[in-house]
């Protein structure tokens, strides 16, 4: 669609976004700061969801939608698709990504240096860290969904890098 | 080979160089202010001073050779100052040094990062290396949203990386 950005700038982009709304703006309240994340992926999934869908028919039914957001929608922004897709058909969905590209890069040191609490203290911060960056696709699923008509929750989990689950949750 | 050896000719000591295919001896890491930010080894018999002071003998070592290439360089003009810091990329730099038992290569980045990979002195020209171990690090230390710039690098990925590759070479 013509003009193109630089993969690296966005993600650069991304990674201060998190360290801005972490450390400076909302410094030691975590949750403020992940809701102000995940709003802002809200938008953008809101429009991008415009964006991708102009020309396609309305869709039928929840797993229509869902399976778009798995293959074209993952794909416009990410050059691929979901790889793997669960539902227990009463309105969860499980996406998971085995090499999400925003967690690529991302690994912290596990060998001892110090005592072993500021060790498990620094893991568990690092944990937290790891997880923020998360909001904002979260936000993006959520906001897409929104815009084709179905309100969700949508929830990120992590327990083995670099493949992560989004976890789709349906409001009745 | 212990008294009188220093010339090529004379056999190395013996160094088993395909039974682990394990070329290199150790890589330094250094930013522009001097800061240490990886220091790894792979096969280095002998540590004769503590890690600080080896860290601040290699850095202090490669400022002068450096300062000294430039000063030196017979082809420009315009030279600075003996022991002035140059900026990245200006003045003559130079590649690595040989002896009887290793050899250094180094790179420096425009962005000040200095890389140096000591090796067994059989290898030939590791430019290529170096600049696909600064590849390395700009994917997985300076794109690592979890890295503070001017800190040691802790980071696996890196790690893992450096050492597949470098066993490689």
């Amino acid at each position: 669609m013509g003009r193109e950005v630089s993969e690296s700038c966005i993600d650069s982009l991304l990674t201060e976004v998190v360290s801005t709304y972490c450390n400076r703006f909302y410094a030691n309240k975590p949750e403020l700061a992940a809701r102000r994340i995940e709003a802002i992926g809200y938008q953008v999934g809101h429009q991008l969801s415009e964006r991708y869908t102009m020309e396609r028919p309305r869709f039928s039914d929840h797993l229509e939608a869902i399976k778009f957001i798995c293959k074209d929608f993952w794909f416009e922004l990410f050059k691929k698709q979901i790889d793997n897709l669960k539902t227990n058909h009463r309105g969860t969905f499980v996406l998971q990504d085995n090499r999400f590209c925003w967690l690529t890069r991302m690994s912290i040191d596990q060998s001892p240096e110090n005592g072993t609490s500021e060790e498990l203290s620094i893991m568990a911060d690092n944990k937290a860290m790891q997880s923020m960056h998360l909001y904002f696709p979260c936000g993006i699923i959520r906001g897409a969904l929104s815009n084709l008509g179905i309100p969700c929750a949508v929830s990120a989990d992590i327990s083995n890098l670099p493949a992560c689950s989004f976890v789709i949750r349906i409001k009745a | 080979m212990q008294f009188f050896g220093g010339s090529e000719i004379s056999p190395s000591p013996p160094t088993p160089t395909t039974t682990t295919g394990n070329n290199a001896h150790m890589i330094y890491i250094f930013n522009r202010n001097g800061v240490c930010l990886l220091y790894r080894e792979w096969n280095r018999p002998l540590h004769t001073l503590n890690p600080q002071q080896d860290h601040k003998l290699m850095f202090g070592l490669l400022f002068s050779l450096k300062s000294l290439a430039a000063k030196m360089d017979p082809t420009s003009a315009d030279k600075g100052n003996l022991g002035v810091p140059q900026l990245p990329g200006q003045g003559c730099s130079f590649h690595s040094f040989r002896t009887n038992s290793y050899k250094l290569s180094f790179m420096e980045t425009p962005s000040g990062i200095k890389f140096i990979l000591v090796t067994n002195p059989r290898t030939s020209d590791l430019r290529e290396t170096l600049k696909y171990i600064y590849n390395l690090y700009v994917e997985y230390v300076a794109k690592n949203p979890l890295y503070t710039p001017g800190t040691p690098i802790r980071c696996e990925l890196f790690n893992t990386a450096v050492d597949q590759y470098v066993r490689s070479i």
